[in-house]
Parts: C-alpha cells; structure tokens; sequence
C-alpha cells in the first residue's frame, strides 16, 4: 500500500472539485462542454459609451437580475468623494452610476440608494460630480449620510479595525454594487473598489490611513459588495484622489465588472501598470481569503464594442 | 396704519431671514443677501470715515437717511428687524410695572454719544460701529447664536421622533427636506456663539425698563435717523387742540416716549412714526401729516456731551490702538481669500458675520476671532481650520461681504490665492514621530500639483521593524493655506500639521499682494 503523497492530494483535490462543479453545473453543460461553461469572473469592456459598456458587462456576468431579486433593496455605491467634475476624473462618472441604476430597477428593485461620505462638503460633491441629478433622474433615492444612521459595529474577522462606525443602510442593503473610479492614490497606489467602501463609514476615517492595508481588509471583511463594477471610462493617473490637472486624466471607456471585489482591483490595477501582487492592500486581502490576486487564474472576457 | 406698519415689520423681517437663508451655498439666486447690512447709514459713514473712500455698494445706506427728513425715524417703526424683534419681545413680556418714563428720559442723549464716540473712532481708523449697529446685530445673532440653537432644537426633536423607532422613514423624508432647505448638513458651531447670544437677550431684556430701551437709548442708527428728522421738513404727529382732552393715553402708550408732556406735540428725534398714539387717541384728535414744516428740533446733546463723547472716542483708539497685540497667535490669523490688507481690513470688516454663515454653508472654515488678532481685530472672520477648510472651489465669502473688506475675487483667481501656509509639525506627524504610513493630508490637498509631497524611506519603525515609509512635506511654493491638510488631519488636537499666515496675499486695487506686515496700530490723520 502507498500513502498518497502531496502533490497527488493537490491533484485528487484539484480533480474532485473540477469534478463537483461540473456536477453542479450539469444543465448547463449539457451539450457544450467547454470552458465557457464556467462562470464568467470578470468582464472587461471597452470603447463605447459609458452606458452601453455597463450593460454589456453586466449581461456577460448573467445579468442585473443574477444580483437584483425584485423587491430588493439595493444600495449603489459610486465615489462621489469630491467637488470636482466627471472630466477630471475623480468621481464615479454620472453616466455609468445612472446605468447601473437603471438595471437595478428593470430587474425589479424596490428602491435603489445611492450615497458617499466625500471629503469635500456634501452638497458640492453631490452637485459637480453630476451624480445626484443623473441618479436622480435615474430612479435611486440620494441622500446626504446622516449621522444619526452610523452605528457602531464589530467586525468579527479584523485584525485592527475590531469595530467602527458604519452606515446602517449600507449594512441593511440587500445587494450592494459598488462602483468605485479607478484612480491613482499615494498612500495605497491605487484606489478602487476596496477603498471606495470607506464611503460607508463615519468617525475620523483618516486613521484607517496608518495600517491602511489591513484595515482596509479588515472593512472589506464585513461589507461584502455583491458586484463591484469599475467605472475605467476616465482613470486618473497621478495627483489622485481628486486631480484637478486634465493632463493626468486617461480616457480609456472601460468598464471592468466582477463578483469578486478582490479580483476587479486586481484587473484594476493593471490598468496603472501595477502588478496586483505587490499592492499591499490586494496581498493581504488575498492572504485572508477574500479573493483572487493572480489574474491568470481568473476567467477574463475582455469585449471590444467598438468591433 | 398701526396694522400696516405692523404688516410692514413683520414682512421686513420676514425678509431678513429669507436673505439670511439664501446666504447659503451655492447662492446662485443673484439676490444679494447683504441688502439689510448695505442699507444701514451707520454702516455706510462709518465705512466712508475708516476708509476715507465712498464705496459705491454702501450708497443705497444714505439713500435710506436721506428720506428720514420727510418721514422721521421710519425705519426703527417700519422696517428695522432689530426695532421688531424687540416689538415682538415686549409682547413677550406683556405688560409690566414700569419705571416712570420721565425718570429715563435723561438717557435719551446716550444714543448720541455711542454714535460720535463711533464716528470719531471711524475717523481716526478705529471701525467699531459693528458693536451697536441694529443690523449687524441681527446678522450676526442670527448667524452665531439663533440659527445654530434652532437647527439644535429641530434636530433634537427629529432624533426624539428617530429614537421612537416607528416611522422613521417618514421622519427621515421631512429630515430630508429640512436639510435641503433650512438645515445645515454637518452640524455647526461657533466661537463666541454664548457671548453674541447673551449680547442680544441683554438688549432684549432692556425692556423690562422701558419698551425700546436700546431704540430710545441706546441705538446710534436710531440716533442718526433721529438727528437727520431734527431737521424734517414733514409735520407728522398733529394733534388737534380742539379735540384733544388731556388723558394721555397717547403718552402711555408710545413705545419710544415720544410725546411731550403737553400731549400737543412730539419730539421728532424720538418719534418712530409707528402710528400707535393716533390708534389709541379716544378723541381720534391726533392724525398724520406730511404738509411742510420747518422747527428745528433741538438733539439731547450739550456742548459737554459732545466733547466728553469726542473724547471718549479718542480714548477708545487709543487703548485699541495700544492694546498688546499676540504675535504669536497673530501668526495663525488666517484671513478670508480675497481680504483686503489687515489695516484696511480693518477698517472695513463690521463683524456682522455674513461671510461666516455663507462659509458655514460649505467649508465652514470661517470663525469670529476672540483676541487671536489682537484686540482691534476681535470678532473679525479668521479661519480656522481643525473645525473647517477652505473649499477650494469656493468664493462665497467675498461675495456677501457688505463692505468689501473680503473683494469678491473671480473663482479661477481664488484658486491662486495663497490664504497661509501648512507646516508640519513633526514631533506630531503620524510619518514623522512614529515612522508609520499616514498621507491623509496629502490626499487631500486640492492642488492639481499637491503642495504636500513626500519622500519614501526605509526606517525602523517603533516595533523595532524595518519598514518603507511615506514621509510627507509641504512645498512652500505651492500651498495656498486652504487648511484641508490640518482639518483632516487624523492626530486629534494639535495635528501633525498646521496653518499660518506665512506668505498670505490680500487683495488691492486689483493685485494681489503678498504678505503685508503694515501694523494695523496706525491712526490717519
């Protein structure tokens, strides 16, 4: 008799859970067997407008109503974090958070939220970031946070951030979609769906900025997006988080959509020529397994719309 | 006429908390909210004198005095919020054992006195008209004290009605819409706000002497309505002899003691043309009249007074002028962007705080100083940036500044203005003093060429591990002072960085100058 070694248990694993998910998946393997067959993890698309690149998205990764059960109530997170306007490329592009909205409500959504705590004054990001009257006029309730709805809440898995004030509504969501805007930021390199969730939180944020990458982790534990969708359309490249100078603005119409949070940063970060695993914030959220880091594990379908 | 006067007060006033209101971001309604402030004639000389200059805005004020030689004191009966908050707190109190009016009528010539003792100083560049104007008054109590204690009192019965738990998403709708009309989002505080607030229930208390103490007495606007209807050209007040039977209810009854003991006549220096002597007249003897007449009435002020007042005045300048001013705290004295040179400023500024409501509004950096900028500067708008910062896409202050003392700067040009410099202080600074990772300073700097930048090192952090750090510096060059870095600065209390007043620029005729160090204790001659 032989015990098994290592690498054969690696690979009966490997195999049996191939295995499983296949049997999982049956109904839908029947008749193409293929490696389409497994779930989309990311869909990347480009070069059309903002609107007509959510929807592509959206639909390869099975749809608004894969997420948005009718009646739900959803909570749309964009970063309206400051009081600069779409082409300068520091708040979620307007266009894009409409659409999301708009998908939320074909698939039956009851009510649909949309709010950020900036760093600018509320009512000036709300207003330049031309995301409110889009929202808006999308169908989602925006509000300005309300101090009364932060509620001191313990995060089970941190390391550091044990307990913080977070937004109710956030927590009460049914499905959260985050829509962060891929942009440059000193501390952390990049900041995209991960940190867009500090949105969410009250009390003297700035100190998640020292032991930013655990912390931010640690946040990421409890409030877990449903489906982040990284408004790529315009992307600040340097002086971020909020730029000011158009120079640093890249305009590149894509959009990246994925159910893990930790992979669409990930694929995010290329985007700046960063390599994922040397961004201190993806390693350590990868390391306590809260998703994928290595892109060539991840199934990617990069669509061009302009053919 | 009693009720259309009182129709008129309640719609003045009415008037005045609507500019108030719209002195709020964005102010984009076009309707310039320092109207009230613009049409006090005190304002208006006062200003003229400290700065030896006819600022065209303040025109409208003279304007408003001019008509007084027709229509008297029309403007504490008809139109003065603070003349109708003190109405309406004297219905408050309702009717009480007051002293004979006759025992209080000597102080009648107070009134004249503040108002040489604040033309004299204005004379010699000493602005302290904003202590007594009525208008600035209701500004600023308004801004500081009435509107902040309302929010307090709303939000206090919404967090009630919140607390109940059942219809909290109906609460939450009205909430919304207050805070889309009448409430501020982040809650607001002020420096000073418990001193202004008991200025003004003092003056409101007066009452409990005689109704419209501070009017008679004490209101140098009220002083200069009256001194101008000295010479009123308008009967007024006629009381017929033939029906007039002696009671002297009209006497009683007058708020601002105004009828002189014969019941036939009135003194037009005191007279707020209110209408209340002809409505209770049970004879219907007295009417109005706007037929000509020439008397010159004669003011409640002696040779004596005057000079006693003239030197009063002096001796103000003086022992402002001299007062020992902070360097230290001077140094953080950050001005509004757009603020004239400090001399100018001065003379200017009349501390009615329109600049610090419009700023609570969005930035909320604006504060009225206490001693930081000497004693010639107290209750002068500075910044202070741990409470708020200066929104960089923002210009409001200037823009509801009644005398100029803050220009109203073009946006883009705002943007370029150099308000201070940030420094850090290192033995504070989360990079600095414990070789950890921060940046949230840097982060937030608005310049599209961060004025903070930073260095990265290898250190050995207090753990004793060996890490890469980010150490942050400001580029002098480069920072404007809008204090953002030191507001969200992390460090609680003193943060790792603060603001100055190094490098400043201020405004003149056009330029912006850079740090002018003229000392604000010079007297013009």
């Amino acid at each position: 008799m032989s015990f098994i070694n290592r690498r054969d248990f690696i690979k009966l694993t490997g195999l049996s859970t191939v295995a499983f998910s296949g049997f999982v998946n049956m109904p839908q393997l029947i008749g193409k067997v293929t490696d389409e067959a497994m779930p989309l993890d990311l869909a990347v698309v480009q070069n059309s407008d903002p609107a007509s690149l959510i929807r592509k998205a959206v639909e390869m990764l099975g749809g608004m109503s894969r997420f948005v059960k009718k009646g739900n109530t959803v909570l749309v997170k964009p970063n309206i974090g400051w009081d600069r306007a779409p082409e300068q490329a520091a708040n979620t592009n307007p266009e894009v958070v409409a659409e999301v909205i708009r998908l939320c409500r074909k698939a039956g959504a009851a009510k649909v939220m949309v709010f950020d705590n900036p760093c600018n004054e509320a009512r000036r990001c709300y207003r330049r970031s031309q995301i409110e009257e889009a929202a808006k006029a999308a169908g989602a309730d925006v509000s300005f946070m309300y101090q009364q709805k932060y509620q001191k809440t313990k995060i089970p898995q941190a390391k550091m951030l044990t307990s913080w004030e977070i937004y109710r509504d956030a927590l009460q969501a049914d499905v959260m979609i985050n829509v962060p805007i891929a942009k440059h930021h000193s501390l952390s390199r990049v900041t995209l769906g991960m940190k867009n969730l500090m949105g969410v939180i009250g009390g003297n944020r700035g100190a998640l900025h020292n032991h930013f990458d655990v912390k931010i982790v640690d946040l990421n534990t409890l409030i877990k997006p449903q489906l982040t969708i990284i408004d790529a359309v315009r992307i600040l490249l340097r002086n971020g988080p909020q730029g000011g100078n158009l120079n640093d603005v890249k305009t590149i119409n894509t959009v990246i959509a994925g159910v893990d949070p930790v992979a669409t940063d990930a694929f995010g970060a290329t985007l700046f020529d960063l390599v994922p695993e040397k961004l201190g914030f993806l390693r350590e959220a990868h390391a306590r397994g809260l998703g994928e880091i290595d892109l060539s594990r991840l199934k990617i379908e990069h669509v061009n719309l302009a053919g | 006429m009693q009720l259309a006067r009182r129709i008129s007060q309640l719609l003045f006033l009415l008037f005045f908390l609507v500019l108030f209101f719209l002195a709020a971001y964005p102010y984009e309604t076009g309707i310039n909210v320092d109207l009230f402030l613009r049409s006090s004639p005190l304002i208006a000389i006062a200003t003229f004198l400290a700065t030896r200059e006819i600022v065209a805005s303040l025109l409208i004020g003279l304007t408003l005095l001019v008509i007084s030689i027709f229509l008297g004191r029309y403007f504490c009966g008809w139109i003065c919020p603070l003349g109708t908050s003190v109405d309406l707190f004297d219905r408050i109190l309702g009717k009480l054992k007051r002293k004979d009016n006759a025992a209080v009528r000597r102080f009648r010539a107070w009134k004249f006195s503040i108002l040489i003792i604040v033309l004299i100083a204005a004379l010699f560049s000493l602005q302290f008209v904003w202590f007594f104007d009525p208008i600035v008054i209701m500004t600023r109590t308004m801004t500081t004290t009435i509107y902040p204690v309302t929010v307090f009192f709303i939000e206090g019965v919404l967090n009630l009605l919140l607390g109940i738990g059942i219809f909290q998403d109906s609460v939450f709708s009205v909430y919304d819409f207050l805070r889309r009309t009448i409430l501020p989002i982040a809650p607001i505080f002020f420096q000073l706000s418990l001193i202004f607030g008991l200025i003004f229930l003092g003056l409101l208390l007066l009452n409990v002497f005689a109704r419209r103490f501070w009017c008679r007495y004490l209101c140098p606007l009220g002083a200069l309505f009256g001194f101008l209807s000295s010479f009123r050209l308008t009967r007024g007040i006629v009381v017929s002899d033939d029906f007039c039977i002696d009671c002297g209810k009209c006497q009683r009854s007058c708020k601002m003691d105004a009828i002189n003991d014969d019941f036939r006549s009135y003194n037009p220096i005191e007279c707020i043309e209110c209408m209340t002597c002809i409505a209770v007249c049970p004879t219907d003897a007295i009417s109005y009249q706007l037929k000509y007449r020439f008397g010159r009435e004669r003011t409640d002020i002696s040779k004596r007074r005057f000079l006693f007042s003239t030197a009063g005045g002096l001796l103000t300048l003086g022992l402002v002028k001299t007062a020992f001013p902070n360097k230290v705290s001077m140094g953080h004295v950050v001005r509004p962007p757009g603020s004239l040179p400090e001399a100018d400023f001065l003379d200017r500024c009349v501390r009615c705080q329109q600049c610090v409501k419009i700023c609570s509004s969005t930035g909320a950096c604006l504060q009225p100083a206490w001693l930081e900028s000497g004693w010639e500067g107290i209750w002068t708008p500075l910044v202070n940036a741990r409470y708020g910062y200066c929104e960089y896409n923002c210009n409001l202050c200037g823009k509801v500044c009644p005398t100029g003392a803050i220009h109203d700067i073009e946006l883009e040009q705002k943007k370029q203005l150099t308000m201070g410099t940030a420094y850090f202080d290192r033995s504070r600074c989360i990079p600095w003093y414990r070789n950890e990772d921060c940046l949230v300073c840097e982060e937030h700097c608005p310049l599209p060429d961060k004025a903070i930048k930073f260095d990265v090192r290898e250190v050995r952090a207090q753990d004793g591990t060996q890490r890469v750090v980010k150490f942050p510096y400001v580029v002098e060059s480069l920072c404007i002072g809008c204090g953002i870095c030191v507001n969200k600065c992390p460090v609680e209390g003193n943060g790792g960085i603060f603001l100055t007043n190094a490098r400043e620029q201020r405004w003149e005729e056009g330029v912006l100058l850079s740090k002018n160090n003229e000392s604000s204790a010079r007297i013009k001659f």
